[in-house]
């Protein structure tokens, strides 16, 4: 692919992406379904890294680790990283032990945000935010419940990705 | 794998983790203002935010009109009434202040309490995770706003406290975020104590006001102002109403759950309070 491809393809994605900013910074957490605001963003790392493998999930996860960063409240840095090494791992996944399906997703979506609400679970303990019980009430609805998003996310790339995906434009 | 190291891609990584340390440190350097890339993405992002902001309040104002209508017609009945009420309550609070006045220039009192100095702003933002309750405010440093000052509505109510200041931005901790930390006072005791957010009552809404005295005497619908204690923000604020008393884990101590008086859900314009005088 010529790097022109490559800026076209990545462009593309980067729409594929605004939707889903847009709905999870804006929309859904003024609805927020039964009374949980679902996370996105690591469902987009998840279905980009199965579509397109390690070496771009990094890339990709790395994109979406800053939007998430810095365009919401209370970012410490970690995200950058934490969501380039899961689209690393999602991809490498995907590439060497499952397949580019959508079942795929659906199973590293639910590592990656378990992973996500298990790291956070894991600090609020430490610094004695609550009872674990009490953060198991707000994690697991959290993650079950973003979950149900991951065919949306799963297709608007999917689409993407049939068009321009992969090694398509050479 | 394979292709992953054969095109660096360990190099993404490290960057990640550049990116990571860079943002985590100038976050911690900064204290309650925002890293400057944090600084710049917002504030390009800002007429985004605005623009949805304003796109979502009007479809929320279309569907509340359309799909309840009836329940509309019941508010507004029961709004003529209470305004003929609250017309009532002006007119008997007209005479009680001309009577407190004069009782004050009676007593040589001065004014021991200047207006706030306020500063309106848009709510752009709301917090996106269930781990927080935060909101984003269309107003920033360009506009006096510092860390720390309290965030009310058009009636004085308390909505939080600003945590973080970018220029054209700011966003605060609402009055349930399990960061919230603020004397309260209960009005008609006089009992104090500390307002403070708790992480399973943000979950229905309300916060508690813990480390009440033995002898405090509470029951379900005292006020809760904020009582200024530590003169690191302005007292007399309301905050809320008490709910109910419980002891913690311990059985030692008692708290009482306060429900807040704002709405968070329906807020579109806030007041920042940017100067006060401290009540002595």
């Amino acid at each position: 692919m010529t790097t022109r491809d490559q800026v076209h393809k990545w462009f593309f994605y980067a729409l594929g992406l605004i939707p889903i900013w847009v709905l999870d910074a804006f929309v859904l957490n003024r609805i927020a379904p039964f009374g949980v605001i679902p996370m996105l963003l690591p469902l987009a790392v998840a279905a980009v890294a199965v579509l397109e493998g390690a070496y771009a999930g990094t890339g990709f996860g790395l994109a979406v680790g800053l939007l998430w960063e810095l365009s919401y409240a209370g970012g410490f840095g970690g995200l950058v990283f934490g969501m380039a090494l899961a689209g690393m791992a999602v991809g490498a996944a995907s590439q060497y032990v499952l397949s580019q399906n959508f079942f795929s997703c659906l199973l590293c979506s639910a590592v990656v945000l378990g992973a996500l609400d298990g790291l956070r679970v894991l600090r609020a303990l430490f610094i004695r935010l609550d009872t674990l019980d009490v953060l198991l009430r707000v994690a697991v609805p959290e993650v079950l419940l973003s979950l149900c998003w991951t065919p949306l996310v799963y297709l608007i790339f999917r689409f993407i990705f049939r068009r321009v995906g992969g090694t398509r434009l050479a | 794998m394979k292709e992953f190291l054969r095109r660096n891609g360990i190099w993404l990584l490290v960057i990640a983790l550049l990116l990571s340390i860079l943002i985590g440190v100038s976050s911690a350097f900064m204290g309650g203002n925002a890293d400057p890339l944090s600084n710049l993405v917002t504030t390009i992002t800002t007429p985004v935010r605005n623009g949805v902001a304003a796109v979502g309040d009007f479809f929320q104002g279309v569907s509340r009109y359309v799909f309840r209508y009836g329940e509309m017609e019941q508010q507004i009945s029961d709004l003529e009434e209470e305004n003929a009420q609250l017309q009532q309550q002006i007119r008997e609070s007209q005479e009680a202040l001309q009577e407190n006045e004069l009782l004050r220039n009676l007593l040589d009192l001065r004014e021991r309490r200047r207006d706030f100095v306020f500063e309106s702003a848009k709510v752009t933002a709301r917090s996106n995770d269930n781990w927080r309750s935060t909101l984003t405010l269309s107003k920033g440093s360009e506009s006096g706003i510092q860390e720390g000052n309290c965030v009310v509505t058009s009636t004085g109510v308390l909505v939080g406290v600003v945590s973080t200041v970018g220029s054209h931005y700011c966003e605060l901790d609402t009055v349930i975020d399990p960061g919230m930390e603020m004397g309260g006072i209960i009005t008609r005791t006089n009992a104090v104590g500390v307002l403070e957010g708790d992480f399973s009552l943000m979950q229905e809404g309300k916060l508690r006001l813990a480390y009440l005295p033995d002898e405090a005497q509470l029951v379900a619908g005292d006020e809760v102002l904020t009582s200024g204690r530590g003169d690191v923000y302005p007292s007399g604020l309301v905050v809320g109403q008490v709910e109910g008393v419980f002891n913690d884990v311990s059985g030692m101590n008692r708290y009482a759950v306060v429900v807040p008086e704002v709405n968070l859900d329906t807020l579109v314009e806030v007041f920042v309070i940017k100067e006060f005088d401290i009540v002595e």
